[in-house]
């Protein structure tokens, strides 16, 4: 909530801007008052003629413009200061995003931090638009009244002050009502709501068991349970609306009445005093009544504000970078794991003293069940997680002490899922790569990966624009485009993440096929869940609940290792186990 | 009006509550306008020191007017309100009826599951239809109306003058508006969807942006939309700002004429001057209501945008409806003979087809397993066995009836299904199972929860929305257990237990075997695992049938399944 207000103070050229505003609001509302008083004086009582009121006229005229401009310029300075916050709080969010290391950037649903990024930035408008300038008007204005009015004639002042703290006490009063009977049909609410979006995505379900009938039935009642309730606690607030209405009509009353029986009785005041009060009282009241509902909008922003400042200001992990050039050499470099360590903050799991030397062209393969750690293995080589503890050291320099972009530059990753981007073909193939490259070399690395044959066949080939996340490719052709990638940007290093199930035989045939054919170029890091490339590696990295349980080939694990040569007999068996 | 067809047919039976609110908005609304002319009448008539009684008449009267005033507001809220609620429920009603022939082609059609979301938003976008853009402008003007007939008694200057103001606050500058709000509108629509996209992509797509170093571009091009949406944002606020802006200022100049005309008609001898203050008064309060006028097109263009999304998202209805009368119904409670024939399909909307010529026959009684790579076709057959989508060519019968002569309900009761897909509704277990069959006992659900090892819930344990709280594999056995209760003699189960463990999976297909002896069953499944029970094995790739026998045909084949057991038997 302090980071709305530190915005807000922020601006303050804004701010007086505003103030300002506010006290030239006032001054036009009372000469509004007093113009409108003073003609119908002059007509009514002085029985002037209408030529010689002309100038008053003019006056009237000019106020009102006056007034529309300046609540005109208020308002416009909010819409100002809230699309400058808006701005800057989603570029914050936005650094915040990019600075996290994947796995965060994984775990936190993605669906939650769009909609802070949307819906909770949009909802803070309202506080800087609205809440804001009419805080500032609200607190001006009566008092610029109250004071004219006790200048003017002290017994209308007096009834002002003593009604006025009424309207604040009952909003609060009310306020409090309200939120706890909110709070109590809160969970009623919530259920009712949710059932109309679960009846229609269980609509299939519902009609295949016929239940649809029944379902509409539920959904009546449940609908016209969420209006009970809502009215619940919508007449609260309608009572309040109806109590603040009354006192500033009882209050607007009294004042009329003091001043009428001043005006017959003793004589006391004018006719333009008594009218030029009585016209200001009305604003007086409904300053103070729009303060009320602009409080409402005021509070549902500095929820949404709790949001925002609470994702900025959460914890992030962010990767460390050096500014030393990882040569583009002939060779792989050399890559060395010393007591590499990764734990997450909020699961037991940790990742332990993981010790490995990957040579140039070496051919590694991660093994072990599912849970054991071999995807944040892979992700810490790939230096897409910061390290705990322990070191990982590139051609004898530590990975973080490399440039970002000459690292990355050299780093194949084909994971199972790959994402694909909006855009077209030939640029979800070349976004593998920073270089500029030919529509030939495109075609060609399409040509390796065995994907050529399936662009061809589409209306627009290459240029065919892939749908959100590659909609329209099936799980294959998605791995093949990944492949395809690779074969474009010939890396030194590839990390491959092996499909746990199986794939089409003929993507299955390309998939080992290309790997082969790319590891002859490059170090190979697998996490393995086939035999064949398990027993082709040069060196197994077996893993068992984040710990390196041992390594070397096959063979040797096959004899040395009990826990391996169960999970790999295992499998065997699997297929007799019918 | 045409656009709000479906919001309108919604109102019809709140008649009631519609015209008490009119009614009372107007009490509201007429009160407050008699409220201040009385007062300033009584302001001037106390300046001629007049009887002290019609004083005290005066003042009561204004009391009077100010309760009734409060009340009539009260009143008018409460109904208004508990009309939009109901007219909502209404209208939820008539959407799901209208949507349940559609799925699940409309799911299809507009795959990204926000479809859902967004006609559950648009319904309560709605709302404000009713309260804010249809009876408002009704309430409005009839005070104004009524406003000025009482003027004209006095006089018919100052009454042409409020009827002239009325008519540009009211609609002209309302419109002008919603003329200019058109374009903006639009845009901003069209910047909060991009953005949207923008950022699902680069949350999602997180770990390769990172890997080819889009990040900080991507980061940029991010920055930029918020900009520009944030732009448009801007321009919509300043173009409300200065609409109702005009509208005060034009609302105030009204008054201004009415103070210029009746001081000229008071100096001139034609009006008496005791009732300049009680016009100016009038004037000032009848345009109070008119200046939310000026924000109207908002909302009936948020309300117009969303009827029409849920008019479109219904309209298919009339040609896709699942037929009902004169269609013959599946009666005979034995197991089916299934026939497949010529039969290719693509979804709509789609360039590729998801089933290629393919035949296949489903004796009466036997076990089919359906194998495959995913994207094979396999689920898509189902769909088309229940009807849930009509093939392009080819036929498909059940017991020698065509598909498209059989009332589709029918296949639905004598089928026991279980989709790729399985939706579990907020409640409990048991509301979950019940909906099986009528007259489940809980011996009945609770012993099904056994046979698919789900013993360890009880019928009373929660399910959360979609769910959530189950893993996959149980969910998996729950729509299986779901199925099971059917008693139904044609089974269609896709991946019924491929997230389990393998002895769990041969108890449950155990149980499942023993059950169905005598059924046709026909399974979906990835895992090659419990071929050897079934009478044939269907193997399908890019929507074509590649291979059909045995399991033992197929093995020594050598052909497609073979290779992909052996890639099987390479899985760690």
């Amino acid at each position: 909530m302090s980071g709305l207000q530190n915005n807000m103070l922020s601006h303050k050229k804004q701010l007086i801007f505003l103030c300002t505003l506010a006290v030239m609001t006032a001054t036009m509302v009372v000469l509004q008052a007093y113009f409108l008083a003073a003609i119908v004086e002059a007509i009514f009582v002085q029985e002037q003629t209408f030529s010689a009121i002309t100038l008053m006229f003019a006056g009237l005229a000019a106020v009102l413009l006056l007034r529309t401009a300046f609540t005109y310029f208020g308002r416009r300075t909010g819409i100002m200061v809230a699309a400058n916050s808006k701005a800057t709080y989603r570029r914050g969010l936005l650094d915040k995003f990019a600075d996290e290391s994947v796995l965060q950037a994984a775990q936190g649903q993605s669906g939650g931090k769009i909609s802070i990024l949307l819906d909770a930035v949009d909802e803070m408008d309202s506080y800087f638009s609205e809440y804001i300038p009419q805080l500032i008007q609200a607190s001006i204005i009566p008092v610029v009244i109250l004071a004219v009015a006790f200048t003017q004639h002290v017994n209308t002042g007096l009834i002002m002050i003593i009604t006025a703290p009424f309207i604040p006490l009952f909003m609060i009063i009310i306020g409090m009502q309200t939120k706890a009977k909110s709070e109590e049909q809160q969970e009623k609410l919530t259920a009712f709501s949710g059932q109309f979006l679960d009846a229609l995505q269980g609509l299939t379900t519902l009609k295949l068991y016929r239940q649809a009938r029944a379902q509409k039935k539920a959904i009546e009642t449940s609908s016209l349970g969420f209006r009970d309730a809502t009215m619940e606690i919508l007449q609260i607030a309608f009572t309040s609306s109806f109590m603040l209405e009354l006192i500033s009509m009882l209050s607007i009353g009294i004042v009329a009445l003091e001043l009428a029986i001043q005006l017959i009785i003793y004589e006391q005041v004018s006719f333009f005093t008594a009218f030029f009060l009585l016209m200001l009282a009305p604003e007086f009241y409904a300053t103070l009544k729009q303060l009320g509902s602009t409080f409402h909008s005021g509070q549902s922003s500095k929820g949404a504000a709790t949001k925002v400042v609470k994702e900025l200001t959460k914890d992030t992990d962010p990767l460390i970078w050096g500014d030393l050039e990882l040569p583009a050499a002939a060779i792989p470099p050399a890559i060395e794991l010393q007591n590499a360590c990764y734990h997450y903050a909020e699961r037991q799991f940790s990742l332990e003293n993981i010790n490995a030397v990957i040579p140039p062209y070496g051919d590694i393969a991660i093994v072990g069940r599912s849970g054991s750690g071999k995807s944040t293995l892979l992700h810490l080589i790939a230096g897409l997680l910061p390290l705990k503890e322990g070191n990982i050291t590139v051609n004898d320099h530590s990975l973080g002490a490399y440039n970002k972009h000459s690292w990355f530059g050299q780093l194949s990753y084909i994971s199972q899922h790959p994402y694909l981007f909006s855009g077209t073909i030939a640029e979800n193939i070349a976004m593998g790569s920073t270089l500029d490259h030919t529509r030939e070399e495109i075609e060609q690395a399409a040509e390796q990966a065995g994907i050529a044959d399936v662009i061809n066949q589409l209306d627009q080939g290459y240029d065919t624009p892939v749908g959100e996340a590659g909609r329209g490719l099936s799980g294959g052709e998605m791995q093949r485009l990944a492949l395809a990638r690779a074969f474009l940007k010939k890396p030194s290093i590839i990390l491959f993440d092996e499909p746990t199930t199986a794939l089409d035989l003929y993507t299955e045939r390309i998939l080992y096929a290309s790997i082969r054919q790319l590891a002859q170029q490059a170090t190979i890091i697998t996490v393995a869940h086939r035999l064949y490339t398990i027993k082709d590696a040069d060196t197994i990295l077996f893993l068992e609940s984040g710990k390196l349980l041992a390594s070397g080939t096959h063979a040797e694990l096959i004899r040395n290792v009990p826990e391996y040569r169960n999970m790999v007999l295992a499998n065997d068996g699997g297929e007799n186990n019918a | 009006m045409h656009d709000f067809a479906i919001i309108v047919k919604a109102m019809a039976t709140e008649k009631k509550d519609i015209l008490l609110s009119i009614l009372f908005g107007f009490t509201a609304g007429i009160t407050a306008v008699g409220l201040f002319a009385a007062s300033g009448y009584l302001i001037s008539k106390a300046a001629l020191t007049p009887p002290l009684y019609s004083l005290i008449i005066l003042t009561s009267t204004v009391k009077l007017l100010g309760i009734t005033k409060a009340i009539a507001r009260y009143a008018e809220r409460y109904f208004s309100h508990r009309a939009t609620f109901t007219i909502l429920s209404n209208l939820r009603v008539s959407l799901f009826q209208k949507m349940v022939p559609m799925v699940p082609r409309l799911f299809q059609k507009y795959r990204s599951g926000d479809l859902l979301s967004r006609v559950v938003g648009d319904v309560e976008t709605l709302q404000n239809f009713f309260l804010r853009v249809f009876y408002p402008p009704i309430v409005v003007t009839i005070v104004f109306l009524s406003t000025i007939l009482f003027t004209s008694f006095f006089s018919i200057s100052i009454a042409l003058i409020l009827l002239i103001g009325m008519l540009l606050t009211v609609v002209g500058i309302p419109a002008l508006f919603a003329w200019r709000q058109k374009k903006i509108d639009h845009d901003v629509r069209n910047q909060r969807s991009s953005l949207s996209v923008q950022t699902a992509e680069f949350l999602n797509g997180f770990r390769d942006l990172t890997i080819h170093q889009k990040v900080e571009a991507t980061k940029q091009n991010l920055i930029q939309s918020s900009n520009a949406y944030i732009r448009e944002q801007k321009r919509e606020s300043l173009n409300k700002l200065y609409s109702e802006s005009v509208n005060t200022f034009l609302s105030l100049l009204v008054t201004w004429s009415v103070l210029a005309i009746g001081s000229f008609l008071i100096s001139s001898g034609q009006l008496e001057g005791i009732f300049l203050a009680m016009f100016v008064l009038i004037s000032l309060t009848v345009f109070e209501d008119a200046g939310p006028m000026a924000a109207l097109p908002v909302h009936l263009q948020d309300s117009k945008h969303a009827a029409t999304r849920l008019t479109k998202v219904t309209a298919e209805t009339s040609h896709t409806t699942d037929r009902q009368t004169d269609a013959i119904r599946l009666t005979h409670a034995r197991p089916i003979t299934a026939q497949v024939r010529g039969v290719s399909f693509t979804f709509p909307g789609e360039k590729r087809q998801a089933l290629k010529n393919v035949d296949i026959t489903f004796p009466a009684s036997s076990k089919t397993a359906i194998v495959g790579p995913s994207g094979s076709g396999k689920s898509t057959l189902f769909m088309l066995l229940l009807g849930l989508y009509h093939a392009d060519t080819g036929t498909i019968t059940l017991d020698d009836t065509p598909m498209d002569q059989i009332d589709l309900d029918s296949i639905w009761e004598h089928t026991a299904v279980m989709l790729q897909e399985n939706h579990f509704f907020y409640g409990t277990i048991r509301d979950n199972l019940i909906l099986a069959k009528d007259g489940l006992t809980d011996t009945e659900m609770t012993e099904i929860l056994r046979k698919v090892n789900l013993d360890h819930f009880t019928l009373d344990d929660p399910v959360h929305e979609k769910g959530d709280n189950l893993s996959g594999g149980e969910k998996q056995r729950l729509a299986l257990a779901r199925a099971m209760l059917k008693n139904a003699h044609l089974w269609l189960l896709d991946e019924p237990a491929s997230s389990v463990d393998p002895l769990t999976e041969q108890s449950i297909y155990r149980h499942l075997f023993k059950q169905a002896a005598n059924d046709t069953l026909v399974i979906v499944t990835h895992r090659l695992t419990n071929l050897e029970k079934m009478d044939q094995i269907i193997v399908m790739d890019h929507g074509n049938v590649v291979e059909i026998g045995s399991f033992n045909e197929l093995m020594q084949q050598k052909g497609y399944l073979y290779e992909m057991k052996q890639i099987e038997k390479n899985l760690l």
